[in-house]
């Protein structure tokens, strides 16, 4: 039996027992928008104004007492001005609508891979764009931004993780899902650029699986969320998902297992991740989670393990690379509940591909794909140029 | 059965048996020599070097592309970057009818759509090396897929 099954069984066993599901009380609706035009007007709260840029997959969640919103921006990929300029653009127009909302949002979480190859000249890019943003603004690294200095320019610039908050009834907790890979370059004697590239290449198998919340951290959130009711709401952001989806390209984090061990109980658990670049949600346990848009590019659908829950969006059209890409904002109503939207750039009707024929997971039938050979031969690294 | 089918199959068996008889049974069906292992090992290498070099010129490596005379992207972006594992490719629908192009499209049709569009790189000859290593890697990668020419 093919053992990603068998992984995705266990995950079910473990964790989704009977009874056991986020709470109810906290509920979840989904909603298409159509877009209506592309006016710059600035944002407000309310279905009567999501015209202004096209939205897609609303989730409704209800947590917290006050209402109050937020801002989701990630994976810009940032290449130097010179080599660039499209992701660039994009990240500048992500920035300026997230600047344009109003009322403004109470913050800023950036989720990881703000550069492409962690090179200082895109970090330092990337931080002038987001200086832009006047709004608070909270930081967790991707692995592209870690592993040509190994965080050093990242600490500098973003500070260290993981770090927590409450704000308005919510515990907002934010996790390093990516620097605890294991140690494939010391004993092949890597360039800080070759390691880099290892871990830039998605579909590699010498960085293997990386992507980890590790133990230090696990004891961390355990004591950090001992304070807090078990009823009361808490927020994840990570850049990985908190679950197994996809481990190929780390589309998962290893430890998931005991981050569910320490999650045991909390009843309204909703984690916000990255790394994908695609639609997603899911119910893991009693914990939600969703995955946010790119920037830079979509990600396609992995070839299995797409959570049955998600509602797929269309098939990217590859010639636009304003599709299938964008931010997200998370606004909470006075009547109690989050709406997580994804503001995207293109679409303008009919986002979810309902049919397999458009949708981004029907595309996936049929498509046994095989691992690389020529990444498993040294002197080989990675995607970089 | 009718006389006359009887009659048809009775002239098979006939024919079948001079054939065998003519020429023996070893070589009546066989249209080359049987390949040695070392024939086979060496076939195999040649496809897996075209699988390996289009494997690095589909992840944007410099060198493989300098050395086959390509330039395949001019943003950074590699076509592994929207095309993990090579998914999404879909070597086993083509040809097909292929929207942005408005045409019936061979895949290395859509492999220099790729390359001149999404990636503003200097599209392929279609029998270049660099063409035919990108094709071998996307089908190896595909290989066991059914075939489904069209399929949208």
């Amino acid at each position: 039996m093919d053992p990603l099954l068998n992984e995705r069984r266990e995950m079910a066993r473990t964790l989704n027992g009977p009874e056991v599901t986020p709470d109810r009380s906290m509920t979840v609706t989904r909603r298409t928008f159509i877009h209506k035009s592309l006016i710059t007007a600035g944002i407000t709260a309310g279905a009567t104004t999501y015209g202004w840029l096209p939205l897609i997959n609303t989730i409704d969640l209800a947590f917290g007492q006050t209402a109050f919103k937020f801002a989701w921006l990630s994976d810009t990929h940032l290449y130097p001005k010179d080599v660039n300029t499209r992701f660039v653009e994009k990240a500048v127009r992500a920035v300026k609508e997230i600047q344009a909302m109003n009322p403004p949002a109470d913050f800023l979480i950036f989720g990881g891979d703000l550069a492409q190859l962690g090179d200082p000249v895109e970090l330092d890019l990337g931080a002038d764009i987001l200086k832009e943003v006047k709004i608070r603004k909270v930081f967790i690294p991707g692995e592209h931004d870690w592993y040509f200095d190994m965080g050093a320019k990242w600490e500098r610039l973003f500070g260290k993780q993981p770090w927590t908050f409450d704000h308005k009834g919510v515990r907002f907790v934010g996790l390093d899902t990516v620097s605890r890979g294991p140690d494939y370059w010391t004993a092949k004697k890597m360039t800080p650029k070759e390691r880099m590239g290892h871990m830039a290449t998605l579909d590699g198998s010498v960085a293997g699986a990386w992507a980890g919340v590790g133990r230090d951290q696990m004891q961390w959130l355990q004591t950090t969320l001992g304070s807090w009711p078990k009823d009361r709401p808490v927020v994840i952001f990570t850049h990985n998902p908190l679950y197994e989806y996809y481990p190929p390209w780390n589309f998962w984090v290893r430890d998931w297992r005991e981050v569910h061990e320490v999650l045991k109980g909390y009843t309204k658990v909703t984690n916000i991740h990255g790394h994908t670049h695609q639609v997603l949600y899911n119910e893991i346990g009693t914990m939600r989670s969703i995955g946010m848009l790119a920037t830079s590019w979509p990600w396609p659908y992995a070839p299995e393990g797409v959570p049955a829950l998600t509602k797929c969006h269309l098939r990217v059209d590859p010639g636009d690379h304003y599709d299938g890409v964008g931010w997200s904002q998370l606004t909470q109503s006075a009547a109690g509940r989050i709406e997580a939207e994804y503001m995207m750039w293109r679409k303008k009707e009919h986002i979810i591909g309902e049919a397999a024929v458009d949708s981004g997971c029907g595309d996936n039938v049929n498509q046994p794909l095989s691992p690389r050979l020529v990444d498993r031969e040294w002197t080989y690294s990675g995607g970089h140029k | 059965m009718t006389i006359a089918r009887v009659a048809l199959a009775v002239v098979l068996v006939l024919a079948v048996a001079v054939l065998v008889a003519t020429t023996g049974l070893d070589r009546a069906f066989a249209h080359k020599e049987k390949h040695t292992p070392e024939q086979l090992k060496a076939f195999e290498d040649i496809l897996i070097e075209q699988v390996k070099l289009g494997d690095l010129l589909f992840h944007g490596d410099g060198a493989t592309e300098k050395k086959m005379g390509a330039q395949l992207s001019k943003t950074g972006m590699a076509c592994a970057m929207c095309h993990p594992f090579s998914s999404d490719t879909h070597p086993h629908e083509f040809p097909k009818f292929q929207e942005q192009m408005n045409k019936f499209a061979t895949l290395r049709d859509m492999i220099n759509w790729c390359i001149e569009k999404p990636n503003e790189g200097i599209k392929l000859a279609e029998d270049s090396d660099a063409m035919k290593a990108l094709e071998a890697y996307i089908i190896w990668s595909n290989r066991g897929a059914k075939l489904d020419p069209g399929r949208h």
